[in-house]
């Protein structure tokens, strides 16, 4: 006579432990399809503080010594070399200029991995690093951050080569009460710099909540 | 009176039926890994998906959303406290109004009634229609003003990777339109994986108001 094994009790625990994975497949999924972020987004504002210009490229902050960069552009001009809106370089952080009556100097950055001018991103948690002093002199009373975003995508990335860096950038510096301001740049629409005093559309605006 | 063999049986060792439980608890093990498997693989390889939503205020400040995709814009006007604002204006203002409603609901639909993708949705940016937005705004925003209904859109875009071109295309209509002037800008920058939540778009509850 053939003796039968009664596997229900087994069945019962397989199947309810694979139903109760299922189910909770199901909820994370139906969870995460319906979850909603709002953005919290910082208006533009008219300001008397100064801009301090930062450029932002494949995840690396460059900060601009305007100083550094005039004297430089206006040695190449003096010698012919920006004529007919040539390219030339500035000598500082792999950046090449271009001198264009609306736009005023004309920022193009190339090849920067080689610079030692531009810092990662990640450098900003070490407290001793070059682009956290460079951030910390800008004075919050009377100076504000303006970045200029590369928005270029890499391979297989979601998101703009310079975004990440600017929005880490961004939060160190609201901490320490310093406005920012941005705007996406690219190879056709390059950063620059130039004096409203000659030219009304060269605005550069702190943005931030009505709030703060 | 039992026989023999009964009585021989009554003192043999219990004949006990085991059951190997391996073939029960391989299947059930191989099930979870699998599950927990795919789980780990998913959730390291999906990117972050965030949904926004249409509609977002900043307070009085309500967002006249323009999303700037490689491709082009896709612009997402604010409905929801229009009809409350329509209701205190004059009849000549209020017919305005309507009009407006009538035709960001005709927008706002196209894009619920919209199935595919969120980049193929984009189109390049139309000047006059950037103009006719700038004026919708400020001619919302001054009958608000005028008749102290608190409520002020203004234009926030959502700078997508690669988006830049088309940001800089709406600026640069918006350089030349005296409407913009009064008009507040914000931006963010987005991952290509943020997605926008048309259907969380609310629709006006007091629809016959606008058709007044």
């Amino acid at each position: 006579m053939k003796q039968f094994i009664n596997v229900d009790s087994l069945t019962d625990i397989v199947s309810n432990s694979v139903g109760i994975l299922i189910i909770l497949a199901v909820v994370t999924l139906i969870n995460d399809n319906s979850k909603s972020f709002q953005l919290e987004i910082p208006i533009e504002h008219q300001s008397d503080l100064s801009p301090v210009f930062i450029v932002a490229k494949n995840d690396a902050l460059l900060v601009l010594d305007t100083d550094i960069l005039f004297t430089n552009a206006a040695s190449q001009a003096t010698k012919g070399a920006a004529k007919g809106k040539r390219m030339f370089s500035l000598e500082y952080g792999q950046l090449y200029g271009q001198i264009n009556q609306e736009s005023g100097l004309v920022f193009h950055a190339r090849e920067i991995e080689d610079s030692a001018d531009w810092h990662h991103f990640n450098k900003l948690e070490k407290t001793d690093s070059a682009l956290h002093q460079q951030l910390n002199k800008i004075n919050p009373k009377k100076q504000f951050a303006y970045f200029f975003v590369y928005d270029e995508i890499e391979n297989s990335s979601i998101s703009g080569s310079g975004f990440e860096g600017f929005r880490m950038a961004r939060k160190y510096l609201k901490s320490r009460q310093i406005k920012s301001g941005w705007k996406p740049v690219d190879s056709d629409h390059p950063a620059s710099i130039c004096d409203m005093s000659f030219n009304s559309l060269c605005k550069y605006l702190p943005s931030y909540l009505g709030s703060s | 009176m039992a026989s023999r063999a009964s009585r021989y049986a009554r003192y043999l060792p219990e004949n006990k039926l085991e059951i190997s439980l391996f073939p029960f608890l391989s299947i059930f093990l191989c099930v979870m890994g699998v599950l927990s498997f795919i789980n780990i693989l998913s959730s390291i390889n999906t990117p972050q998906k965030i949904e926004m939503t249409t509609e977002l205020e900043q307070g009085y400040k309500v967002a006249f959303q323009i999303f700037s995709l490689p491709d082009g814009i896709i612009t997402v006007p604010p409905l929801s406290r229009l009809v409350a604002l329509q209701k205190i204006v004059s009849i000549e203002t209020s017919d305005q109004i309507a009009q407006i409603i009538t035709r960001r609901e005709t927008v706002v639909n196209q894009l619920k009634a919209y199935k595919g993708q969120l980049g193929d949705l984009a189109s390049d940016p139309d000047v006059d229609d950037i103009r006719a937005y700038l004026h919708e705004i400020r001619f919302i925003n001054e009958a608000a003003l005028k008749h102290n209904f608190l409520y002020e859109e203004f234009l926030l875009f959502g700078i997508y990777p690669d988006g830049g071109k088309a940001y800089h295309k709406v600026r640069d209509v918006m350089m030349k339109s005296q409407d913009a002037n009064s008009i507040s800008v914000g931006l963010e920058p987005l991952d290509a994986n943020w997605t926008l939540n048309i259907n969380g778009t609310p629709a006006l509850k007091e629809t016959g108001a606008h058709s007044k």
